[in-house]
């Protein structure tokens, strides 16, 4: 089987995001336009100019990973080792199943945890360096998710990790794909995880990007004309993929293939990504052969900001032409937030479940859109769809631009 | 099969110097770039010696980015894009943009920038943080940053994969290559010097009080550093029809995660072991082919030890006679840098048969048996050189490096 042919599909998806912690029930909640944002409970936000996030409430590992020591794992290695718990069940290959397999490891994150990075650092400065924890430092690189996912479930195989604002997670699943489609790895886990934290929150809001920033009501709404930027969210999103011929041969349900992938960057950093995303989109739909007006919806990145929907929209229209007038769109940060890492995969999983019930959520709050908005099918009530090829989309906060196409497995 | 891919530009800043040139002349000299710290207070540290690089000016590189708008991995970085294009004789205006990508790896990023927050933090002035946290502090803005100075519009990621990120850059880049994603790849590393980093190995107890000396019976410790560089990487046949430089193929990659410990390395260099198993047999090649290691090399008492075991394992015999040298003797542990920078030395060892040595070194260890190149460079006939690294989180990464053979 050469590079040519052999394919990439999905198997198995573990989800844990504010709205939940199963595939099917975060779908059903975004069908039903739900959403997941609400005042931050975590921490104070006294005088900062937003409240507002999508939380991951009352999580316990041990829910899912039954008891153990946790304390080695900081919050985002916890989302990310049960998310990675969660997407093994699903495909059917719990750790007795996978025996010596080896299981790789791509994950997308923004930050790892600048929580744990910066706590590290101020107990240093504050009671002296010879009293700064080493079980923080451990954690301190931001590929420490990754190495205690991979220590947690024993994946041995490529472990990596990839960082890039919110196209990360679309970016490790790209790679992912490509590292089984070449023959370099079998089975790999690939997906994102972002925690929500004190010192991010504060940092957005210090840039104003945040929803609210500039007075008023926050509305974190994609591509609502009345936008005024972000809210932030945390999870982890974990796609298990396989090589199609190995997934049949273990008898695996297959949920999907990922039939191409696409990532570009704006040099002005930020000024033009809607051009790099056009092209993204168009290097995913061309890896595939696939016409744009095949497309049958997009899951696009958006978030609520006033320039990044924009220039999405004019993306992912530039890259659809024709085809962007009757294209099907969500944007699920509207119910979730913008996780950052998580996001991407998020949307892909959101895809799936569309794929797999026939209905794409609609945009969680979406009113009226600006004058000359490229996508009609951008609309807050959910769209009916027999869904055979989606596209994910996401830009960065500062230029980075990346597409995934997912298809409907037809051995 | 995938396209060919080779070495056309090295670029590098370190400890020992700026351009390929002055940093290569003196790691063959055997030039020590470490010393005491100078950009931040020791006094409450055990240890003080840091590998920093000085007299740098970023201004002098620079042609788009403004120094003062970046944090000071991203200088280096750029810096080292820019002296790597130099050295391939590139023009940025002769690539076609979109097809020219950027992958750089680092371990933490621009961890001065969340230390100027952790002031503001304990001064209780959380007023004073800025936006410039936030446009600065993410470590995917390395990436950024060097799109910016150069242009390059095509594929851009940043790896984070700690002490061998240099290594999966490269290899993700040798894939973008291979696979058709790319036609130019820049791919590297950088860190800038860190209190946090600092901190985190001093408390470790891994820091050395004098000077690193890997493989040494009496070796006590790595030296933190900083630093950058960055490779320009492109098809052979590119390479070929534009009359480029060719310093050597990119032959093959392994990586690898020892599921082990975040830390620690295996007891028994396995996941290592693997790593370099799969580049030999992606390159096709077998241990007698390889002419030269660079080492991990820390300078950690167990590290070292480990690290030999698991080339005994791939080598068998040939482990005691391969050459095998840690230019961390010289220009200290610069991170996410640090494998960037020894694939840059892998790929000029291919090219003039020349390989560092481990400086520092008096007295032969049994529990590393190995033939570190102590103290003088040697010329020999270099066919490949593998290039290791390992990372916290248990992350292994072999690249090999090898002559051009058609």
């Amino acid at each position: 089987v050469s590079r040519e042919t052999r394919r990439v599909v999905v198997t198995g998806v573990g989800v844990l995001c504010p709205l939940g912690d199963s595939p099917a029930a975060v779908h059903a909640a975004l069908v039903a336009g739900e959403s997941g944002l609400a005042p931050v409970a975590a921490f104070a936000t006294d005088g900062l100019p937003c409240r507002l996030a999508g939380e991951v409430k009352d999580f316990a590992p041990a829910r899912y990973l039954g008891e153990a020591n946790f304390r080695p794992l900081d919050r985002t290695a916890r989302l990310a080792a049960v998310a990675a718990h969660l997407a093994f069940a699903d495909a059917g290959l719990p750790a007795a199943a996978r025996g010596e397999r080896e299981v790789g490891l791509v994950l997308g994150t923004m930050f790892g945890s600048v929580h744990t990075i910066s706590e590290f650092d101020r107990r240093a400065l504050t009671a002296g360096p010879n009293y700064a924890k080493p079980m923080d430092f451990a954690n301190s690189v931001i590929n420490a998710a990754a190495g205690q996912t991979a220590i947690w479930h024993d994946l041995r195989g490529v472990n990596t990790t990839i960082t890039g604002g919110s196209t990360a997670g679309v970016q490790a699943l790209g790679y992912a794909a490509d590292l089984v489609r070449s023959g370099r790895v079998e089975t790999v886990l690939a997906g994102g995880a972002d925690e929500l934290c004190f010192e991010s929150f504060l940092g957005y809001a210090r840039t104003g990007q945040l929803c609210g920033a500039a007075g008023g009501e926050g509305c974190p709404v994609p591509f609502d004309a009345r936008r005024n930027g972000f809210a932030l969210g945390e999870g982890a999103a974990l796609l298990l993929l396989e090589e199609a011929g190995a997934a049949r041969a273990r008898g695996a349900r297959i949920r999907a293939e990922i039939a191409g992938q696409g990532s570009a960057y704006d040099p002005t950093r930020g000024a033009d990504a809607g051009t790099a995303l056009a092209r993204a989109v168009r290097l995913a739909l061309g890896g595939a052969g696939l016409a744009p007006g095949r497309v049958d919806a997009v899951a696009a990145g958006a978030n609520g900001s006033v320039a990044g929907d924009r220039q999405e929209a004019a993306g992912i229209a530039a890259a659809l032409g024709a085809a962007a007038a009757a294209v099907p769109v969500t944007a699920v940060k509207a119910s979730l937030g913008e996780g950052l890492g998580v996001s991407g995969a998020l949307s892909a999983a959101a895809l799936l479940g569309s794929m797999e019930g026939g209905t794409l959520p609609g945009i969680a709050g979406l009113g009226e859109v600006e004058e000359g908005f490229p996508l009609p099918g951008a609309t807050a009530a959910p769209h009916p769809v027999d869904l055979r090829h989606g596209l994910v989309t996401a830009i960065g906060l500062d230029g980075a631009a990346a597409a995934l196409l997912l298809a409907r497995w037809e051995p | 099969m995938g396209r060919r891919v080779v070495v056309t530009g090295i670029g590098a800043v370190t400890p020992v110097g700026t351009g390929r040139e002055e940093t290569w002349e003196n790691l063959l000299a055997g030039r020590c770039g470490t010393g005491p710290v100078e950009s931040f207070d020791t006094s409450a540290y055990p240890v003080h010696q840091g590998a920093e690089v000085k007299g740098f000016r970023p201004a002098d590189h620079l042609v788009i980015l403004d120094p003062a708008a970046i944090g000071r991995a991203s200088q280096l970085a750029a810096a080292a894009a820019r002296l790597a294009l130099a050295d391939a004789g590139l023009d940025p205006g002769e690539v076609e943009p979109e097809r020219a990508g950027v992958a750089m790896g680092t371990t933490s990023g621009e961890p001065q920038e969340v230390e100027v927050f952790d002031d503001h933090y304990v001064a209780d002035d959380l007023a004073a943080v800025g936006p410039e946290f936030m446009t600065r502090y993410p470590c995917h803005v390395i990436a950024g940053c060097v799109a910016a100075e150069t242009g390059f519009a095509g594929v851009n990621v940043m790896i984070p994969t700690a002490c061998a990120a240099g290594n999966y850059a490269i290899a993700y880049a040798f894939d973008a290559l291979a696979w058709d994603r790319a036609e130019v790849m820049l791919a590297g590393g950088a860190d800038c010097f860190s209190r946090i980093t600092y901190t985190g190995f001093a408390r470790l107890g891994a820091i050395a009080p004098d000077v690193c000396r890997p493989f040494d019976k009496n070796r006590q410790g790595m030296i933190p550093g900083e630093g950058a560089a960055v490779l320009v990487l492109e098809p052979l046949e590119r390479a070929l029809a534009r009359g480029a430089p060719i310093y050597a193929e990119v032959a093959g990659y392994g990586l690898s995660c020892d599921a082990h410990h975040m830390t620690g390395a295996h007891p028994e260099g396995a996941g290592a072991a693997r790593a370099m198993q799969q580049a030999l047999a992606t390159s096709g090649l077998t241990p007698a082919d390889v002419s030269y290691i660079s080492a991990h090399g820390t300078g950690t008492p167990v590290n070292d030890r480990l690290e030999a075991a698991a080339v005994h394992r791939v080598f068998g015999e040939r482990a005691r006679r391969t050459p095998m040298s840690s230019i961390k003797s010289m220009i200290g542990h610069t991170m996410g840098a640090a494998s960037a920078i020894e694939a840059a030395v892998c790929a000029l060892a291919v090219a003039q048969d020349r390989v560092p040595p481990t400086i520092h070194f008096e007295e032969f260890d049994p529990e590393c048996e190995i033939d570190p190149v102590p103290n003088q460079a040697r010329e020999i006939p270099v066919e490949a050189a593998m290039n290791n690294a390992y990372a916290f989180g248990g992350n292994n990464a072999s690249v090999i490096f090898r002559k051009v053979r058609r």
